[in-house]
């Protein structure tokens, strides 16, 4: 069954069964292996991507219910201030999760440019880091949010 | 001039002798104190590529015509296959091939734990492959698993003999005490749940296999891949230039590795070879569960006399016994100490190394044992641990190489005397109070790694080796120590690593050896460099060697002037300046340890048992620090993993089947953004005047060590109730909270005054 | 496997059945298909023609969980219930409705164990590791129902309309028997379009978990008072919501050793979650 999607701002059409998930048509089909695959059944946020700018769980996802809503996978924040910020608060370390982290970060700052440690938690909740980097993630959405410092 | 010495060199708490070759001209450390590069933060030099998802992990690697191969593991925790037929499956469309028990090691039909690999099969898709193992035709018998420990006990079903330690007369030892306190503690069996799953790649070209894999020991991986098909080592070639964590688990290879490169050979095609989420938590190692029972003697002053321990440790079916005595045997002066360590054999999925394995689990019993004894003695706790200060190490009487732990005391004090403050905060059921641990680990480090620097006409340096970065951040170290000896910023160092053909031989990423074995060998190589633009520079401009100084990317010149390095390395041209080191030996009759304290603040709701950690602050002594910045995230992240398994993790088993009920990353409770705690943490950093060229140890495990303890302890001096379980959960917290209001009923009952 | 888009809530109810499951968000469904524990040769999908959003006390059963709690004019104890619930992706991914209807996390059922939620005649879970399940309702089996927003719409009295009927929240959940394992009630052929949310004095939901966030009810408690009488709705104590009028109801539950804990939990929630929607001394 073919299916039109548009993923970070280029069009794609292409053939999938029924039950294909947007996160193995965007790593097998189409190469863009950014979104990792930790648990594939939407317990740990690695795969998130955002649908019409909103975060959800791309292996749990089925590839045709994704309609037209614009898809951003994190091929598609390259330039974003929190990739940079990411590096320079050391918020990575076995970098996994990292493109998951950001893809949900840049979500929450366009939602709420000046978070709150409560509200960072709130919406970061659901991507999971073993390596424990997430005071370090604090640090870099606090300093993209320009307020130097958490509340 | 090459010389062979023998050193002695530890991994993992296993001490062996090795061979190494030394060269003569070995660099004199830096001074003490932050450096142009080394001891100043450094971001990562790979953090673009991971933080822009252009890293290529195993998973990501696509090979033209890769095939998929899924692996039947053994549903049973004991079990003999009767009946095996592949050839249903392997006539399937889309397979490719497929391998049964006796046509490759990893592969049984008398598997004994749950997860045991079976057979696998190889498609043109990971879900044809998973399809295809519905229709192996198997039969079982399925037999009855040995699951209960004091079973276990009974039938003396170990791995290995019963590991016995005695020093002085322990019988005396408890007839000097004043007071003795006597304990049982228990730990959970904890899954390591890096979030890149094991798996392989392998690709046959001609003789040589080529093995992507996630790793944290290319060179370990080769040698095995190399038996396992008979082939001279230098025709296995290992590659993993980024791996999504390992934490211990991914020490060596695995039936996944030998999966795939037995289908690779015979389909003549790459086969990938990968474990689900579901794989990963029931087959791919775990931190052993242990039954501890601690008895210490003390005098009033709180010397203490006695450490008696008795470690019943559940290894399951295969595996090793973690050092767990060692913090009874080696973090306090005591003459009269003896422990037993059992490893016991089950039917469950085997253990493997997880972050400072058994120092975790041993270092919780001992600590929470060692507060019990000061809350008899009347004593601060504190002070306690300072009384029984070990100046040499208790083992043997050796000398330290180096050792700060008094001035790590002496830094944790100020946070220890927030106990007055925070008990104010109590506030309706919440209960506030405050912990401390100490730790010991190893992290020395030690021969063989080798590293090679290459340094180019244009005067950049490019440091060559196949070692590993797991996400510690030893790429980055590794730059900023060669950039250090070669006068060079950061920016100017390349680090290629993760491939046995591009580089020379490399230790584990385990053990916190890394940085201690590999950056050694990295500064040797960068000072062969060095030396060698001095003496060509000398020649150049015709002055004397000694005079000569690399920094700021110049050549300097004591007695005025300078040049650019570009000018000496442009006059190669495509030439190029090469350099190579070793790690030298240990500091001979010296103990080599780490050391630390941390401090632990939870406030705990004394009706529903919720404990949250408020604070932990952590200080440790690792040597030199080289990067303040991954430091800094290293402690962080063992400090949020030792949460998980104080609090949350536990691996479940069906006590009938044996099988593993916590697969998933919802069931297994891993700690969120939302259950980290405030962390301060700050390193002594002095460098460890006897080890190496620069006197640094390993960070990797010291910060996950004792943070279970001082949590346990933080919830007893809020509550005055003993955890002695791990993980403190709600249930766990309110029976303690019982036993603690029973305790305090127990003088009304008698008849005695109320207190 | 077959994706059908109906026009219509009716045309997707007469959809259902024979091999054809209702897609919602897929949060529970997409999971349960890949490991094969829900078969199914057709999805129908509901998205466009489920209501969606709220309006006055009706709150379309298409809404997200997201959406649900930041809605300032929903009960307290419902946006509170949504916010608590799963990780914020599948908040934003997941409808009410298919929140109310989704299965239990025991891990003997999750893991396709032949339980007698199965159609099996054990409950695994009794005998073996049960610290996550019931202490209500739990006689054949144990399993716990994990959903935060049911619990609070129990309290608050919800009703439901479907492409066939309207009826009270409780009359969609019974315990499991012999001769129907499955908790929920729905007809085969019937889809779940908006719930009636009554508007109560005050309402609250509080929640006991393993870790800070993301994580299933150890005991959820939701509490709503309307006029002078208390109603409280709990997640996680039973395989069904479980309804209790006071603390006192719980001198009723039938904890399993290994379940005990939660009675004295849903103790201390139950008294906090009453004293929180309690009217004011003298009012």
């Amino acid at each position: 069954m073919v299916v039109e999607l548009t993923i970070n701002g280029n069009a794609y059409e292409l053939e999938a069964p029924v039950g294909r998930t947007l996160a193995e048509v965007l790593r097998l089909d189409l190469g863009l292996t950014g979104t990792k695959i930790a648990c594939g059944e939407g317990h740990c946020g690695a795969c998130t991507v955002q649908l019409d700018g909103v975060p959800v769980l791309s292996c749990i996802t089925l590839v045709h219910t994704v309609g037209d809503r614009e898809v951003t996978t994190i091929e598609g924040l390259r330039e974003h201030p929190l990739v940079e910020a990411f590096v320079e608060a050391d918020a990575t370390q076995c970098g996994f999760c990292t493109p998951g982290q950001i893809v949900t970060a840049s979500a929450l700052l366009a939602a709420n440019a000046s978070p709150s440690d409560d509200e960072i938690r709130h919406a970061m909740a659901g991507n999971l880091c073993r390596c424990g980097t997430y005071p370090k993630i604090e640090r870099a959405i606090h300093t993209v949010a320009g307020d130097g410092g958490g509340s | 001039m090459a010389r062979l010495i023998k050193t002695e060199k530890e991994v993992e708490g296993r001490y062996s002798e090795q061979w190494v070759v030394v060269e003569e001209d070995a660099l004199e450390q830096w001074p003490e104190g932050p450096l142009r590069t080394v001891g100043r933060p450094a971001t990562r030099v790979d953090g673009l590529a991971r933080a822009r998802g252009e890293a290529r992990y195993t998973q990501d690697i696509q090979l033209p015509g890769m095939l998929h191969a899924a692996v039947l593991r053994s549903p049973h925790a004991r079990a003999r296959v009767k009946q095996i037929d592949l050839t249903t499956a392997s006539e399937l469309a889309g397979v490719r091939g497929a391998v049964g028990p006796g046509e490759l090691d990893v592969l049984t039909d008398e598997p004994n734990y749950e997860g045991e690999a079976v057979a696998a099969v190889v498609a043109d898709t990971a879900d044809h492959a998973r399809a295809a193992l519905e229709e192996i035709s198997i039969e079982w018998e399925v037999l009855e698993p040995l699951l209960d420990v004091d079973q276990a006990l009974a039938r003396e079903s170990f791995l290995s003999d019963p590991k016995l330690y005695e020093r002085g007369d322990i019988e005396r030892g408890f007839a000097e005490a004043d007071v003795v306190v006597e304990a049982e503690y228990r730990t959970q069996s904890v899954l390591h749940n890096a979030l890149e799953t094991h798996q392989t790649i392998c690709e046959w070209e001609g003789e040589t296999v080529n093995v992507y894999t996630s790793t944290q020991w290319l060179w370990g991986v080769r040698d095995e891949v190399a038996a396992a098909f008979d082939l001279p080592k230098d025709k296995v070639r290992v590659i993993c230039r980024f791996m999504g964590g390992g934490f211990g688990a991914k020490g060596s290879a695995g039936d996944y590795t030998m999966i795939a490169a037995e289908l690779a050979r015979r389909t003549g095609r790459p086969v990938h070879c990968r474990l689900d989420r579901r794989e990963e938590n029931v087959n791919s190692g775990n931190r052993n569960p242990t039954i501890q029972k601690l008895r210490l003697g003390a005098r009033s002053d709180g010397i203490l006399t006695a450490l008696s321990a008795d470690y019943v440790c559940l290894l399951g079916w295969d595996g090793w016994l973690p050092p767990t005595a060692g913090p009874v045997q080696m973090l306090y002066a005591c003459d009269n100490v003896r422990t037993v360590e059992y490893g016991v054999r089950l039917n469950s999925p085997p253990m493997d190394a997880f972050r400072a394995p058994g120092f975790v689990e041993g270092t919780f019993g001992l600590e929470c044992a060692l507060d019990e004894l000061a809350a008899k003695l009347d004593l601060d706790p504190l002070e306690l641990r300072r009384r029984n200060h070990a100046d040499h190490d208790p083992l043997d009487e050796r000398p330290f190489s180096g050792k700060q732990l008094m001035e790590c005391y002496r830094r944790a004090e100020p946070h220890w005397e927030r106990r007055h403050e925070v008990h104010a905060r109590a506030d309706g059921p919440w209960k506030h109070g405050v912990g401390i641990a100490t730790q010991l680990w190893y992290g020395g480090g030690g021969p063989p790694s080798y590293a090679w620097v290459r340094l180019a006409g244009d005067g950049t340096a490019t440091v060559l080796t196949a070692m590993q970065d797991i996400g510690t951040g030893t790429r980055t170290a590794m730059a900023q120590i060669a950039a250090e000896e070669l006068g060079l910023p950061v920016e100017r160092v390349t680090v290629e690593l993760g491939d046995t053909a591009h580089g020379p031989y490399a230790v584990v990423s385990g053990g916190s050896s890394t940085t201690p074995s590999m950056g050694p060998a990295v500064r040797a190589a960068a000072g062969d460099v060095a030396r060698q633009i001095r003496e060509i520079a000398a020649q150049r401009f015709d002055v004397e060697e000694r005079v000569l100084s690399l920094a700021e990317g110049k050549v300097i010149n004591a007695d005025g002037g300078s040049w650019l390095l570009e000018e000496i390395t442009g006059l190669l041209e495509d030439g190029q300046i090469l350099g190579k080191g070793a790690r030298g030996p240990n500091p001979a009759g010296m103990r080599v340890m780490t050391y630390g304290i941390q401090v632990a603040e939870v406030a705990v709701d004394v009706e529903t048992g919720e404990v949250v950690v408020e604070r932990i602050y952590a200080v440790h002594d690792i040597g030199r620090v080289i990067n303040p910045l991954g430091a800094e995230s290293q402690i962080e992240g063992g400090i949020i993993q030792a949460i998980g398994h104080s609090l949350s993790e536990q691996r479940l088993l069906d006590p009938r089947s044996g099988k593993v009920l916590t697969r998933t990353l919802d069931a297994y409770k891993l700690p969120t953004i939302a259950d980290v705690p405030e962390i301060v943490s700050e390193l002594v950093d002095v460098p460890d005047a006897h080890l190496t060229n620069l006197g640094s140890k390993g960070l990797g495990e010291p910060p996950i060590v004792p943070t279970a303890a001082a949590i346990a302890n933080a919830i007893r001096d809020a509550t005055g109730a003993d955890v002695r379980s791990l993980p403190i959960t709600r249930e766990e917290m309110l029976g303690a909270l019982h036993e603690a209001d029973e305790r305090r009923r127990v003088p009304e009952r008698v008849g005695a005054a109320p207190a | 496997m077959e994706l059908l888009r109906p026009d219509s809530a009716e045309a997707a109810a007469a959809a259902l059945g024979n091999g054809s499951v209702a897609l919602a968000g897929g949060t529970e469904l997409v999971p349960l298909l890949r490991d094969g524990i829900v078969r199914a040769e057709k999805l129908v999908e509901l998205r466009d023609v489920v209501p969606r959003g709220v309006d006055g006390t009706r709150i379309g059963a298409g809404t997200t969980l997201a959406e649900l709690e930041v809605d300032p004019d929903i009960p307290q104890a419902l946006r509170e219930a949504c916010s608590l619930a799963a990780s914020p992706q599948l908040r934003s991914m997941s409808t009410l409705g298919g929140n109310l209807l989704q299965a239990t996390r025991c891990w003997y059922w999750r893991l396709n164990f032949p339980c007698y939620l199965h159609g099996g005649d054990t409950c695994h879970a009794k005998a073996g590791q049960h610290r996550e399940h019931a202490i209500f309702g739990n006689e054949r089996c144990a399993s716990a129902h994990p959903s935060d927003p049911a619990a609070a719409l129990l309290a608050l009295g919800a009703r439901l309309r479907t492409t066939s009927r309207e009826f009270s929240l409780v009359d969609l959940y019974r315990l499991p028997t012999d001769e129907e394992r499955n908790v929920t009630a729905l007809e085969p052929g019937e889809v779940i379009l908006e719930l009636d949310v009554p508007r109560p004095e005050a309402s609250v939901y509080l929640k006991a978990m393993e870790r800070r966030k993301w994580s299933f009810a150890i005991v959820g408690v939701a509490a709503a008072r309307f006029a002078d009488s208390i109603r409280l709705g709990l997640a996680g104590v039973a395989p069904i919501p479980w309804a209790l009028s006071s603390v006192d109801d719980l001198e009723q539950a039938t904890p399993l050793l290994g379940t005990a804990y939660k009675v004295q939990i849903a103790r201390a929630l139950v008294r906090r979650a009453v004293e929180a929607v309690s009217a004011p001394a003298g009012a």
